[in-house]
């Protein structure tokens, strides 16, 4: 009998082809992961998430022949997730920015990023989440994207380079960047000395 | 709560969703890369031009102009090419970036090695003589190309500087040719003293570039005569010279 729940990804992959059935495993092993980064990633329902998991997964099936072994599958399949929700955002306009992270992927993200940033007190009390959702909110959308990947889905640099397809490099300078800038953000708006108070 | 999984399966079950062919992938992997390789041809044959224009561009003639060197150089780089070089380089940056890996090499990495294959790719062109006959059809069949390199040529209607082009309209005697230059005006040419470049030998109707001094109106001392098409009797139709000498 086979052991989907253990099998590697790749192998899920090749018995998909051969099998439908498969893909129910596969699809399963991603769903919470991909529904939970479409909603880091967009102001959408959770009715509208589901209809662009389903996007997600037809095309991710579709596709199948086409999949890069040198590649991960999870950052193929992030792959496509990421352009269905451009696509999205192309068609309907959806806004990426204003993610209504929640409560825990605030905490988290801020904890990630108080932690490789070199400390100078302006994060210090950074606890106050509706300062904090305000520091992200005014991020550009490049930026948040990548934090959240880097931060939230706990991506290294050459999986974010293959799901963005960006060069490693690229990946690294974004990053940067996008901590710069929250750090900025905080600074301008004063958010820390208003959570200090 | 629902299986979003189990719906979709049996989505993909009922629409009949088949993974497209490997053969699919296969040919659009190929069509990119065919489009890369042309890309890089086509910029080989951009720079293998541009070579061959450079390599018998007039270079001497900037002590006979007032020109500064800046645009001198502006005159005889061939732009006209390099635009094409660079045009097929962004082609070939764009399809590279779609292949499998191909984002994963900095823009400025995949631009360079694009050049610098294009230049390599020339540099063979190049010795194989096609430029020599890419310029002649382009000239022959390309009415704006022709009137862009003629355009260049226009340096040479410059008298006070010692530069003279224009048709040989009569030969007077071994001393003594009449001309009409590039802007239809007759001119007495003396050439009794005259280096002759290219194996050229007086001729009406013959085309010619003069190198000398304006001795008064209308009237010129030729040091050296070039013919019209390349420098020195080379370029145009060295080809064509060294098939006659075998």
């Amino acid at each position: 009998m086979n052991d989907y729940e253990n099998m590697p990804d790749e192998q899920l992959v090749q018995l998909s082809l051969k099998d439908q059935d498969c893909f129910y495993y596969l699809m399963k092993r991603y769903e919470i992961k991909i529904l939970r980064y479409i909603k880091r990633l967009t102001t959408v329902s959770h009715e509208e998430a589901e209809d662009i998991i389903q996007e997600v997964f037809i095309k991710v099936y579709r596709n199948l022949n086409g999949f890069n072994r040198k590649l991960k599958f999870s950052s193929w399949i992030y792959r496509i997730a990421h352009n269905e929700i451009v696509n999205q955002y192309r068609k309907t306009k959806l806004r990426l920015s204003m993610i209504p992270l929640s409560i825990d992927d605030e905490a988290n993200l801020i904890d990630s990023i108080h932690d490789t940033i070199e400390s100078n007190g302006a994060y210090e009390n950074l606890e106050n989440a509706e300062k904090v959702r305000e520091a992200l909110a005014k991020l550009p959308d490049k930026y948040r994207e990548i934090l959240v990947l880097r931060y939230l889905e706990d991506k290294s640099y050459d999986e974010i380079s293959d799901i963005l397809r960006k060069p490693t490099g690229t990946v690294a300078t974004q990053i940067n960047r996008a901590k710069a800038s929250f750090k900025k953000i905080v600074r301008r708006h004063q958010l820390d000395k208003e959570i200090v108070k | 709560m629902a299986d979003i999984s189990k719906d979709i399966l049996q989505k993909i079950k009922k629409d009949e969703v088949r993974p497209y062919p490997k053969q699919y992938f296969l040919l659009k992997r190929s069509v990119i890369w065919t489009v890369f390789g042309l890309s890089i041809l086509l910029g080989s044959v951009a720079s293998a031009i541009a070579l061959f224009q450079l390599r018998y561009a007039e270079w001497d003639l900037y002590k006979h102009l007032s020109h500064s060197l800046a645009e001198f150089v502006l005159l005889v780089i061939p732009f006209f090419w390099l635009i094409f070089l660079l045009g097929f380089t962004g082609f070939a940056y764009y399809y590279f970036r779609r292949t499998e890996q191909g984002y994963r090499y900095a823009a400025v990495w995949i631009i360079l090695l694009s050049i610098v294959l294009s230049i390599i790719g020339g540099g063979l062109l190049y010795s194989t003589g096609l430029p020599d006959r890419l310029e002649r059809v382009f000239q022959e069949n390309l009415p704006f190309y022709r009137e862009l390199q003629e355009r260049k040529q226009k340096v040479w209607m410059s008298p006070a500087q010692g530069l003279l082009a224009g048709t040989i309209t009569k030969v007077v005697s071994e001393q003594k040719v009449e001309i009409k230059d590039l802007y239809g005006n007759n001119w007495v040419i003396d050439i009794a003293d005259t280096i002759w470049r290219g194996r050229l030998k007086p001729a009406e109707g013959l085309k010619i570039k003069i190198l000398g001094k304006m001795k008064g109106q209308r009237s010129f001392v030729a040091n050296e005569i070039r013919p019209w098409k390349g420098r020195r009797g080379q370029g145009r139709n060295r080809h064509l010279r060294l098939k006659n000498k075998r």
